[in-house]
């Protein structure tokens, strides 16, 4: 029998996809209900491998979803809840078209809430997975923390934005989890590291709120993403909280309950309120201690461990360690012109204590005329009333800090002073393999010596000291085990020579020696470590362990080795041009002052 | 003797002549006998007692009987037509009557779905004699369990909003089995997890989502952003990102005039008149045009002759010279290459070396080349914006700050980029949103015109003017 002619598209790519038209078909619901639920859910349209076929043929570029994400969507108990809803508005419209408001009130009232704390957990089925996807979430959150009630954004986003922002920044001050920040133009970028993931988020400056133009952004997918992360963001709060032992939900000022929310219209007096609740500390669980501190990196010797990634990472701990509390038992006063959020909640990270002027804004701590103050933040050329009892400094020194790990000297940031650079924190690592000159080396590590004249020479010494090295090891078969032999032999010999004094019959020493060999105890001699020999032996791990490298990736490990001498040799010559120039500009003066002293002197004998 | 009937063969092909030749009457008969034992109840099985009566009295008291009935019959009769009317009330009306199946014959459709009858549900009437009942304590417990239920859903969603409110709940903390579909019921801690899963229902039970597009996963939300773009940046990154910003505007710009060149660039411009022109001398092709002396033919060159446009081809046949001419150098030119190519194998075998390493060189040079368009090609595919959609996703532009603006201090910062706008974008490239042009919707035009009486021209205007300054 002829088998029944398989249909085209039937199955392979064909079958995979599916239009967006066809699953609003399949699912039964509006554009506007299927946007809201793929959001929702997590679903995306796809890009397939041969578009021609996933579309079944048709041309143009459809959107397509796969079939078996449509299917997910199908088992969803939210959909009934949707199609509900669409009945409930059409009973309201109904009412409104009656005119029976009674009514009208009743159903908004009684308004439907999607319940979507399942899909929050179905999506991030652990806390990490939640902490992953952050970045997101908080720069959206933050943006519409700055919303005033728009027209496709429910009432009551923005505000629960702002609580839960708050909310959030708390957590990272009771963390002390902030680890980098960059002012840039666009906003401040805060980098926090939460259980072990870095969380990148951008926060605007805070302007008046500038109007968005329509045709830009499509304001109800973008709420719709905001509906999902508020939701999202609460329980991470939630959990961090309590990871925290803090009590959930904080109680905050009175500006960001739910219900208060027509009292503050005036903008300014909001971003002050939102400020004030920052300088405020979250109450803790009864009988609950600190958070302990973590315990110093484990150290698990695994074989491949390199031992430089070790020391680095050792090194990375006790600077954070460093950082968490850089600020610990500071006191800041900042002043009126600074933009103070960003401030209060990095010095406040960091363990400090802020105050601001307590006329014009709400929540200061203490006044300005407190003398245990050790920095005032001031943005202005000059200043009347000055303490002397501490420093008038620039936020930019605030920022710069943070970066570096450590309270950089302030003479470059007092007050009046032309700033140096704000530099970036977020470099990837090539970047440290590119010439940098002496003063921008001084500028990103403050440990790093004062430019001097024979600090290039220095350099080169050492780089000359680490070829010879290099040299040196192929010479040498570096190899403890053999240099222990060596001395064994040495002190067996020397033995020998003492009992060859005795000088009888040289037939029985013989034997007797052989004995006395045989049982003889020498005494143990220490195993003294070479630093120089273990180094070689080190470099000659390494390269066994290169030769190790997979043939998949062995060009790729080549290529980036390669590159990596080149910049290195790319550094060294221009250190050393550098280091010529500088010695010749030295030369150069020195000339000069013993030109100018002759001519003096001669001028005097003249 | 009895005759053996000779078996006479029909054909019995269709129906017809299946009837015709076939004796079905037994058949007939027994399926009647059954429809009407369906329809009246089988004699075997019933009891006697149903089918026979014992007869206990004579023929006389039989007919003593119906005489007696009779008479008693008209004795209970009752008097009134009223009471006679409420008698038959109960009974169904004979126009009905034959609706009421009679057949024994059971319903195939066992599982008929029910309609409710006309009168079961609640009328006005009824529901305000429901609501008096009500009134008087009728249904208590039945209020009583409303009022219950009330509560219970109202609690429920009470719950549910305060979740959103304050997020009481530990979402991470323990494996939560709502999550997983099964129903509310039956999370106790009494229930073992296999009978859990055992009876998640069917439609909510998981099925596994598919991995996220690959370029949700791999690509960053917030990217890092340029150092040049700090607000009080060193020289050189500034620089560079100027920089950056300029070859972006280089490029689009090379674009936008290949576009142009492209397309507007390829047609001439004509200027009016040309037009016109053009358009005289197309329109007048093949009309008779006035007779111009300098374009007649010149008679000088003609010699009278007839000559065709396109001369026939003559078949000239090569003589047998021509034929060894040809073929001789043909036989040459072949005897020449081949030489030539003998001489390059003798001379080959002393260029050995040097072939060798001009293939080892082009081996390496495409050997690297590969690698280059390899890498090449990843970097393309981890950054290619993917198309979603007949709309294009919007390219990163190069952020640009005005050297002007940057003042050095957090007070004056002055930003030009939306950031919304910047989200909206990120996720666009991201694959997480389709590409999109907002559609505005068209306002629909109004025409403006005057009602008839309300027109007011100039001359109404003027009218008016003129009648004021005569009254002053």
């Amino acid at each position: 029998m002829v088998s029944k002619k398989k249909k085209k598209y039937s199955s392979g790519e064909g079958a995979q996809f599916m239009t967006r038209k066809a699953a609003l078909k399949k699912l039964q619901l509006t554009l506007k209900d299927f946007r809201r639920i793929c959001i929702l859910k997590g679903i995306y349209p796809r890009e397939p491998r041969n578009r021609k076929r996933a579309q079944k043929g048709a041309g143009g570029i459809k959107t397509l979803y796969h079939t078996k994400d449509i299917k997910f969507l199908l088992h969803e108990p939210i959909l009934w809840k949707l199609r509900e809803l669409k009945t409930y508005q059409q009973k309201i419209r109904k009412a409104r078209a009656m005119r029976e408001y009674r009514q009208m009130r009743r159903y908004l009232r009684d308004y439907p809430d999607i319940n979507i704390d399942h899909i929050v957990k179905e999506r991030y089925p652990t806390f990490v997975d939640a902490l992953r996807d952050l970045d997101d979430c908080l720069t959206l959150c933050f943006l519409f923390s700055t919303f005033p009630s728009l027209k496709r954004v429910p009432r009551d986003q923005s505000m629960l934005c702002r609580r839960l922002t708050v909310e959030f920044m708390h957590a990272v001050i009771a963390a002390k989890a902030l680890r980098k920040v960059f002012v840039s133009v666009k906003g401040y970028y805060y980098q926090v590291e939460i259980e072990g993931q870095t969380i990148t988020w951008i926060v605007p400056h805070h302007f008046s709120f500038q109007p968005q133009s329509k045709d830009e952004v499509d304001f109800k997918i973008m709420s719709t993403f905001v509906e999902f992360y508020t939701m999202m963001l609460g329980f991470v709060n939630f959990k961090l909280y309590h990871s925290l032992n803090l009590v959930y939900p904080p109680k905050l000022t009175a500006a960001f309950s739910a219900d208060s929310d027509k009292d503050l219209v005036d903008e300014q007096q909001y971003v002050s309120e939102r400020i004030a609740a920052m300088n405020i500390p979250v109450v803790r669980i009864t009988g609950a201690n600190e958070v302990e501190e973590l315990p110093e990196i484990d150290i698990f010797n695994t074989e491949d461990e390199d031992p430089q990634k070790l020391e680095e990472a050792k090194e990375e701990a006790e600077k954070v360690k460093k950082l968490k509390t850089m600020f610990k038992g500071l006191k800041f006063y900042i002043n009126r012109e600074v933009p103070r959020e960003p401030l209060v909640f990095i010095i406040r990270c960091f363990g400090g204590e802020v105050s601001w002027d307590k006329d014009h804004f709400v929540g200061a701590t203490f006044d300005e005329s407190d003398e245990s103050i050790a920095y005032q933040i001031v943005d202005r050329p000059s200043m009347e009333k000055q303490y002397l009892s501490r420093y008038y400094i620039q936020p930019q020194w605030v920022f710069d800090s943070v970066n570096a790990r450590t309270l950089l000297p302030i003479n470059k940031y007092l007050m009046g002073a032309v700033l140096p650079p704000h530099l970036s924190p977020f470099t990837d690592k090539i970047r440290d393999q590119v010439y940098k000159p002496p003063e921008e080396r001084e500028l990103l590590d403050p440990n790093l010596k004062p430019l001097n004249d024979d600090e290039g020479s220095d350099t080169d010494v050492e780089e000359a000291s680490d070829e010879d090295a290099e040299e040196k090891e192929e010479d040498s078969d570096g190899d403890p085990d053999e240099a222990l032999a060596k001395q064994y032999q040495q002190e067996v010999e020397d033995e020998s020579s003492t009992e060859d004094e005795d000088d009888i019959d040289p037939e029985k020493k013989k034997i007797a020696k052989e004995k006395k060999k045989a049982m003889a105890v020498t005494t143990g001699v220490p195993h003294k470590e070479h630093p120089y020999q273990k180094e070689i032996e080190d470099k000659q791990a390494f390269r066994l362990r290169e030769k190790l490298v997979r043939k998949k990736h062995r060009n790729l490990y080549k290529s980036m080795k390669a590159g990596q001498e080149k910049r290195k040799k790319e550094i060294w010559l221009l250190r050393k041009k550098r280091r010529l120039l500088d010695e010749k500009a030295k030369e150069e003066k020195k000339a000069e002052k013993r030109k100018q002293r002759n001519q003096a002197l001669e001028a005097a004998s003249a | 003797m009895s005759v053996v009937k000779k078996k006479k063969h029909v054909s019995k092909k269709n129906k017809k002549a299946w009837r015709k030749h076939c004796d079905i009457r037994d058949v007939e008969d027994f399926l009647e006998e059954q429809r009407l034992d369906e329809r009246l109840g089988k004699f075997d099985t019933k009891p006697d007692s149903e089918l026979f009566v014992v007869d206990t009295q004579g023929d006389d008291d039989d007919k003593a009987k119906d005489i007696k009935s009779e008479t008693s019959e008209k004795v209970v009769k009752p008097t009134s037509a009223k009471e006679r009317k409420r008698q038959q009330l109960s009974k169904t009306p004979k126009c009905y009557e034959i609706l009421i199946p009679a057949s024994k014959v059971p319903d195939p459709n066992a599982k008929r779905n029910h309609v409710n009858p006309v009168g079961s549900r609640p009328t006005a009437l009824s529901k305000i004699t429901e609501k008096k009942r009500e009134e008087k304590g009728k249904f208590e417990k039945k209020v009583e369990v409303a009022r219950k239920n009330r509560k219970i859903a109202l609690d429920k969603k009470r719950k549910a909003k305060s979740i959103r409110n304050n997020f009481d709940l530990d979402l991470w903390g323990q494996d939560l089995p709502e999550a997983k579909g099964i129903p509310e019921t039956l999370c106790d801690d009494f229930i073992p997890p296999g009978a859990l899963l055992h009876n998640v229902l069917p439609q909510q039970r998981l099925r596994p989502k598919p991995p996220p597009p690959k370029t949700i996963v791999t690509r960053s939300a917030v990217d890092t952003p340029h150092p040049g773009i700090s607000y009080n940046p060193s020289f050189k990154e500034h620089q560079e990102l100027l920089q950056e910003v300029v070859q972006h505007e280089q490029k689009m710009m090379k674009r936008e005039a290949h576009l142009l060149r492209v397309t507007t660039g390829m047609f001439s411009k004509v200027t009016p008149e040309q037009k016109e022109n053009q358009w005289r001398e197309e329109m007048s092709v093949g009309l008779p045009q006035p007779h111009n002396p300098a374009n007649d033919p010149s008679d000088n060159e003609t010699d009278n002759e007839y000559k065709a446009v396109n001369p026939p081809v003559k078949n000239k046949k090569k003589d047998h010279k021509a034929r060894r001419k040809q073929k001789e150098q043909l036989e040459e030119k072949e005897r020449l290459k081949r030489k030539k190519i003998e001489k390059k194998k003798i001379s080959d075998l002393y260029r050995l070396r040097q072939l060798q390493s001009t293939i080892s060189k082009t081996e390496t040079r495409q050997a690297e080349d590969r690698t280059k368009r390899v890498t090449k090609r990843k970097i393309e595919e981890a950054t290619a914006l993917p198309a979603l959609n007949a709309h294009k996703t919007p390219k990163k532009e190069p952020e640009y700050v005005d050297p002007e603006q940057l003042s050095g201090d957090l007070r004056t910062i002055k930003s030009t980029t939306n950031l919304l706008r910047d989200r909206f974008e990120s996720l666009q490239r991201r694959g997480a949103l389709a590409a999109s042009k907002l559609m505005m919707k068209k306002k629909r035009k109004l025409k403006s015109y005057f009602k008839a009486g309300h027109k007011v021209t100039e001359k109404d205007i003027e009218r008016y003017v003129t009648r004021s300054a005569g009254k002053k």
